[in-house]
């Protein structure tokens, strides 16, 4: 019987919705640190490989496929070195510049740019005759099967930096 | 290719595509006076950025073996006739290709006697190998090489 509304909670009741609420807010402390442990390498932003400047700046770079060279810090598993890495550098027609790993997908050669006087505006791979057209997609009926892979690239301070190569898929 | 489980691996599946054998031929010597030595150490350092370089870009169808070590004092004849024993060797599996690659002239002379091709390069004595001006010299002297043993490919 509630004649009074001073009434219309219990004690029970405002015990266990005091206790329940005071409980839930020390077990959430507790599994909030340990979600964030379990998901943690998700949270990490990419790092994605450093990139590397190939001392080339902008403007030096044109529609013309440029040999450029750089050097990188290699971490194997036994030992730690400094590696020299190529890459064929060029603005493609929107203007975009676009920068090619030059080991050939068939079997690790280096292809060179517009280099073999039968294969003019191609790389071409001097090992089995493997053949590029100049967005480094591979000619169909020659031994290489995939494209040439893509550096990450990004300018800073009008100069190109490289990063990873990043393999692509049969077109 | 290299000497490398990995590199073999890749080898054993694409044979017919991997046609040219590399050996460098080092001398080795303890007993000299410091120059030798210096010089010896020297060879060793350029002959390895030689063809690991040539290795690198041509990795498809070049397969660098371990350096042949002989003595610096032994008789050229018993060596060419050990090292046309390595030639065996290579010559079972499908190499059209076989080069070695030195800086010593005593192989020169018996080249005939030889199974495979020398290549023989002439090389400064001693020097450092970090240095700008030696850098020149050898990528220049690799670009030659490679052009030579490209020669030889187009013409099969």
């Amino acid at each position: 019987m509630s004649k009074d509304k001073k009434n219309q909670v219990s004690r029970r009741q405002f015990l266990n919705y005091t206790l329940t609420g005071v409980g839930g807010f020390m077990a959430a402390g507790m599994l909030a640190p340990m979600v964030r442990f379990a998901i943690d390498p998700v949270l990490q932003p990419d790092e994605g490989g450093e990139f590397v400047s190939a001392k080339i700046s902008e403007e030096d770079i044109t529609t013309e496929p440029k040999r450029v060279a750089f050097n990188v810090e290699q971490v194997d598993a036994w030992y730690e070195s400094t590696v020299e890495k190529v890459a064929w550098v060029y603005k493609q027609e929107d203007g975009s510049i676009i920068a090619l790993d030059p080991t050939c997908t068939h079997l690790g050669c280096f292809v060179g740019w517009n280099d073999n006087e039968n294969y003019p505006e191609h790389f071409y791979c001097p090992c089995h005759d493997g053949l590029y057209t100049k967005d480094g997609v591979n000619v169909p009926n020659t031994p290489p099967t995939a494209p040439l892979a893509v550096y990450e690239h990004k300018i800073e301070n009008g100069i190109l930096y490289l990063g990873k190569a990043i393999p692509r898929e049969e077109a | 290719m290299k000497w490398k489980r990995q590199d073999m691996q890749q080898y054993l599946k694409s044979k017919e595509y991997i046609d040219t054998a590399i050996v460098p031929l080092l001398p080795f010597s303890m007993e000299g006076n410091d120059e030798d030595l210096l010089s010896l150490t020297y060879q060793h350092e350029v002959m390895d950025v030689f063809t690991e370089r040539l290795e690198k870009e041509y990795k498809g169808r070049i397969f660098r073996f371990p350096t042949y070590s002989y003595l610096a004092t032994s008789k050229i004849e018993d060596e060419v006739e050990r090292l046309n024993g390595y030639y065996e060797q290579l010559k079972t599996q499908p190499f059209q290709f076989v080069f070695y690659l030195t800086f010593d002239a005593k192989w020169k002379k018996h080249e005939k006697n030889l199974e495979g091709q020398l290549l023989w390069l002439p090389i400064l004595k001693d020097g450092d190998i970090h240095q700008e001006e030696t850098k020149k010299v050898i990528l220049d002297q690799n670009e030659q090489i490679t052009d030579l043993i490209r020669a030889y490919w187009s013409e099969t």
